[in-house]
């Protein structure tokens, strides 16, 4: 196992006191594996995955768990220890690459920064590599002259895998990689990424809110609502036999990657309040197959090999799955 | 290129209608022209014969357009109580208020862009909440308070500069560069220099400050901290180099305004600068070089004015590589 | 205060006083939220009382030369006693001028600063509002009034005219309107859009009904931000010319106060009680609108807190 985070708690202080953005979070994340994170937007995927680097807002604060990588723990150890990690045994892909770059640096300039700063190589050294890095990318040479702003959004989230790879890191953590693209550059950027996460063997984290994508892409998920993981497993188990509600109504909620002939329907209502949290079930106020048990937290059930959901009713889930197939289920739920 | 024509013509426009300006302003002021010639015995002929020498029984009309000729082609008239070339009195003095200008500003610059920058680094600390206040009453004393205060102690009460002029009186020397770099010119530029350069430090200090502020907040700032590069790179090599684009600029127009704005600071410290000489040819009535050297004061702010707009635009690759 | 993105739309029927009242009581709410707008706007009380009952202040006539016992000119005399800041050269009371001068502050300051932001304002109403031929005309109005150097053009104006603290006021009216013009010009621009459509759905009212009533009130805080800063400006520039010797020789301002020490030789004899008082009487006043200005800014244009 590469990574293993345990019961990891984030807190962020606001002016209005504190929010507890990640409540107890736990997943693994197997060697060269791709690990999905998926959630609605606030739903503490993004803390949680950039908490692995240690980079956090300054009012954020780890208020509890483990983050061990290859069995070294890494939130007990200093800054200056973390800093060895940092690109070298962990990367980072950001969402929107619009400003993850120095506008007023040259592309090329900012690879070869992280190749001689970071992976202790020479000029020359660093130069070829960078031109390597771009290849393996897709993108042309020539390209590492120009300065951001020159790039398009799919080419510039080329550069940021790019980034990620220069220093053969052991774990990419990609967070919405390809959602401010449009959609058929999309599905380009992503097959690459697949492509060299296959060719490299690489362990990644991909965070996302399109469900779609993990089905493309990923080989296990880890769904977060709130705060909390309401369901985790392979893949395939998890989109075909879901075990919580909630990962049953995001099926219904994106089109496939590609297709858009299934109807959609959303899921009504919006996540609650971190900061005066719902007793119990989180998802209780959205799910339609709520009772009067889930005021109580929902226990861990094993749906199958590897694959766990957090919910009272999870042993009658193969009933309540077809009842979800159904759109009118959904409806009207936050009315009751 | 277009851009750069387009602010060229613009300046030039500029140049014109304050040079119109002026010339009017001159022209229709109260008080004749010529009163600092004029006493009890001169006589109607004589006055005459001024009134011609300096062209002014010409029409308005005609005057503007002698003036406007005249300018193009550097002619700025006679200075009446020098008897030279206006234009040779101003140069006379114009190398003393650059000299002035530039030293207090970059002084003040580098000063305020690291302490700014600094600042900024610190932000929420005591050191913010005291350097802010302070920085503030920098900029809302009067310079030549400023002045007069360090006059009093640092040369007067300490002996240790001396009290006014570029150079002490009597003093010879082989060339202009070396009278300029001589020790005792720079011992006269010191305090006049040094007043400037603190009440100058306040703009370049937050403005840095403001943008590093905002540019520590940009996300290529976090990824940089995720790539695990070193404090140094971050602020300085990557934050500091975005946030100076602005604060560059800004120095263009600070000397476009110092020059004209030193006048205070020259006339505290007897400054031999293109201040002080408007000042005195105002005093003396003195208008053609009162004109002159308030036209040289103009050209340098709206050049400088042009030049920081075009800088700008060289600068910041995001402009600059477009024009590709 | 407006929120965020909203604009305040009056209801039907509303007086532009009425907005404007009803902005100035939400306009008072910051001070209480900002500790340096608060201490600037106490800072201003002060100047103003003191200006105000300078009479009452002043333990002499701050222009009449004064006698010691002995009948001699009671010159340069240092502080103690009857002078609690002592005497100038010519036998002047300086603590009393100092009192004095707060009025000449006080007086050119808030003149100038009205003048300034209206016509600012004014400016850039109609230039942000209107767009078209008005607004390339009024921006190149600017352009030109920026190419100005704005010292030695007041010092002109005061030389040629008859030397009086209007002079000053004058001046800066006509050359430091730009500033504020163009950022509420901005403003306006950026407002315009919306208010049209509220106003439409609302009234059916006229464009300069829409401009009054609707849009100015929402930038009235920019304007009021720049007559707190305004006011520094212009004393700093009086000070400036008087101390150059153009400013009037009958009244007593902090910068004549200054200009009769330099040359009265007070440099050189260390009679720092002369004129320091009078530069930091001056920087307290301009410090005062430099702290209500960042008050206000910060609710203007919020910067991100960390």
């Amino acid at each position: 196992m590469l990574l293993e985070v345990r019961n990891l708690v984030i807190d962020y202080r606001a002016t209005r006191g504190r929010v507890r953005a990640v409540d107890g979070v736990s997943f693994d994340v197997p060697a060269g594996a791709v690990v999905g994170v998926v959630g609605e937007s606030g739903c503490g995927k993004t803390t949680a995955v950039r908490a692995i680097t240690r980079i956090m807002p300054s009012s954020a604060v780890f208020a509890a768990g483990s983050i061990s990588l290859d069995g070294k723990d890494l939130v007990q150890i200093s800054d200056r220890e973390m800093r060895k990690h940092l690109w070298r045994d962990i990367a980072y892909i950001p969402q929107s690459a619009m400003n993850a770059l120095d506008p007023v640096w040259r592309v090329g300039k900012q690879v070869e920064e992280v190749l001689v700063d970071r992976g202790g190589m020479n000029r020359k050294a660093a130069r070829t590599r960078s031109e390597e890095l771009f290849a393996m990318v897709g993108l042309e040479a020539k390209r590492l002259r120009d300065y951001p702003h020159q790039f398009s959004g799919g080419m510039r989230q080329r550069a940021s895998i790019a980034l990620a790879l220069a220093l053969s890191p052991k774990l990419v953590i990609a967070d919405e990689p390809v959602t401010a693209l449009d959609v058929v550059i999309q599905r380009q950027v992503l097959d690459t990424f697949v492509d060299l996460q296959k060719q490299l063997n690489l362990s990644v984290i991909l965070v996302t809110h399109d469900i779609s994508v993990v089905a493309y892409v990923c080989d296990y998920v880890v769904v977060m609502y709130a705060g909390k993981v309401v369901e985790s497993g392979p893949v395939a188990d998890v989109l075909d036999s879901p075990g919580h509600p909630y990962t049953m109504g995001l099926y219904n909620a994106f089109p496939e990657l590609g297709s858009d002939d299934r109807e959609l329907s959303p899921i009504e209502g919006s996540p609650p309040d971190l900061m005066d949290p719902p007793k119990g079930c989180r998802f209780r106020l959205r799910c339609p197959f709520a009772i009067g048990d889930c005021m109580q937290d929902p226990p861990e059930h094993f749906v199958g090999e590897g694959h766990v959901a957090y919910c009272h009713r999870a042993s009658e889930a193969h009933q309540l799955r077809h009842k979800a197939k159904r759109t009118e289920t959904w409806v009207g739920v936050t009315t009751e | 290129m277009a851009y750069f024509l387009k602010r060229f013509s613009h300046m030039l426009f500029v140049l014109w209608a304050v040079a119109t300006i002026l010339f009017f302003m001159f022209r229709t002021m109260p008080g004749t022209p010529l009163a600092a010639f004029i006493d009890n015995t001169t006589t109607a002929e004589q006055q005459d014969a001024l009134i011609r020498q300096f062209g002014l029984d010409k029409s308005l009309g005609e005057q503007y357009w002698l003036f406007l000729t005249n300018l193009m082609q550097g002619d700025l008239g006679q200075s009446f109580f020098f008897k030279k070339p206006v234009v040779e009195v101003v140069m006379e003095v114009f190398p003393n208020s650059v000299i002035l200008t530039l030293t207090s500003l970059i002084v003040a610059y580098l000063f305020g862009i690291m302490v700014g920058a600094y600042l900024a680094w610190r932000r929420g600390s005591w050191v913010e909440g005291l350097g802010i206040p302070l920085v503030l009453t920098t900029r809302a004393a009067p310079e030549f308070w400023l002045g007069m205060v360090l006059l009093a102690f640092f040369s007067f009460h300490l002996g240790w500069f001396p009290s006014g002029g570029a150079n002490t009186s009597g003093s010879d020397w082989t060339s202009s560069w070396q009278r300029v770099t001589s020790l005792d010119y720079l011992s006269h530029l010191a305090l006049p220099a040094i007043t400037l350069a603190i009440y100058l430090h306040g703009l370049p200090l937050l403005l840095m400050r403001s943008n590093m502020l905002n540019v520590l907040q940009e996300e290529f700032i976090t990824m940089a901290r995720m790539k695990g590069l070193s404090t140094w790179t971050i602020v300085i090599r990557h934050a500091a180099r975005n946030a100076l684009l602005p604060v560059a600029t800004s120095f263009a127009l600070g000397i476009g305004g110092a020059v004209g704005g030193n006048v205070v600071v020259e006339t505290v410290f007897s400054w031999p600068g293109i201040g002080r000489l408007l000042v005195n040819a105002v005093s003396a009535s003195d208008y053609p070089l009162a004109q002159g050297a308030f036209l040289m004061i103009t050209a340098v702010l709206v050049v400088m004015n042009f030049i920081a707009d075009v800088s700008y635009n060289l600068l910041d690759p995001r402009v600059r590589v477009e024009t590709r | 205060m407006k929120h965020d993105k909203e604009i305040y739309i009056p209801g039907r029927g509303i007086h532009f006083l009425s907005s404007v009242s009803r902005w100035l009581v939400s306009a008072s709410a910051i001070p209480r939220r900002d500790p340096f707008a608060f201490a600037g706007l106490l800072l201003y009380l002060i100047f103003i009382l003191i200006a105000l009952f300078a009479d009452s202040l002043v333990t002499h006539n701050p222009r009449e030369i004064l006698f010691d016992n002995n009948y001699d000119l009671a010159r340069n005399l240092p502080p103690g006693g009857d002078h609690i800041l002592g005497t100038t050269y010519s036998g002047r009371d300086i603590y009393s001028q100092l009192v004095w001068g707060s009025r000449g502050a006080l007086l050119v300051g808030v003149t100038a600063a009205v003048w300034v932001v209206t016509i600012g304002t004014v400016v850039g109403l109609i230039a942000g509002f209107f767009g078209g031929l008005t607004d390339t005309l009024l921006m190149r109005l600017a352009d030109i009034a920026l190419g100005v150097p704005f010292l030695p053009f007041v010092i002109v104006l005061a030389a040629f005219l008859n030397p009086s603290q209007w002079n000053v006021v004058f001046g800066i009216a006509l050359l430091l309107w730009p500033q504020s013009a163009r950022v509420i010009r901005a403003q306006v621009m950026s407002l315009r859009e919306r208010a049209f459509i509220e106003a439409a759905r609302a009234t059916g009212a006229g464009p300069w009904r829409i401009l009054f009533v609707h849009i100015a009130p929402n930038i009235l805080s920019l304007s009021f931000l720049y007559a707190s800063i305004a006011v520094g400006w212009a004393i700093l520039t009086e000070a400036s010319i008087s101390f150059l010797g153009f400013g009037p020789s009958d009244s007593v301002t902090w910068g004549y106060m200054l200009q009769d020490a330099y040359a009265s030789q007070a440099l050189g004899r260390g009679q720092y009680y002369w004129f320091v008082p009078p530069g930091l009487c001056i920087i307290v006043v301009v410090v005062a609108g430099f702290f209500i200005s960042r008050g206000y800014e910060e609710i203007l244009f919020p910067k991100l807190k960390d």
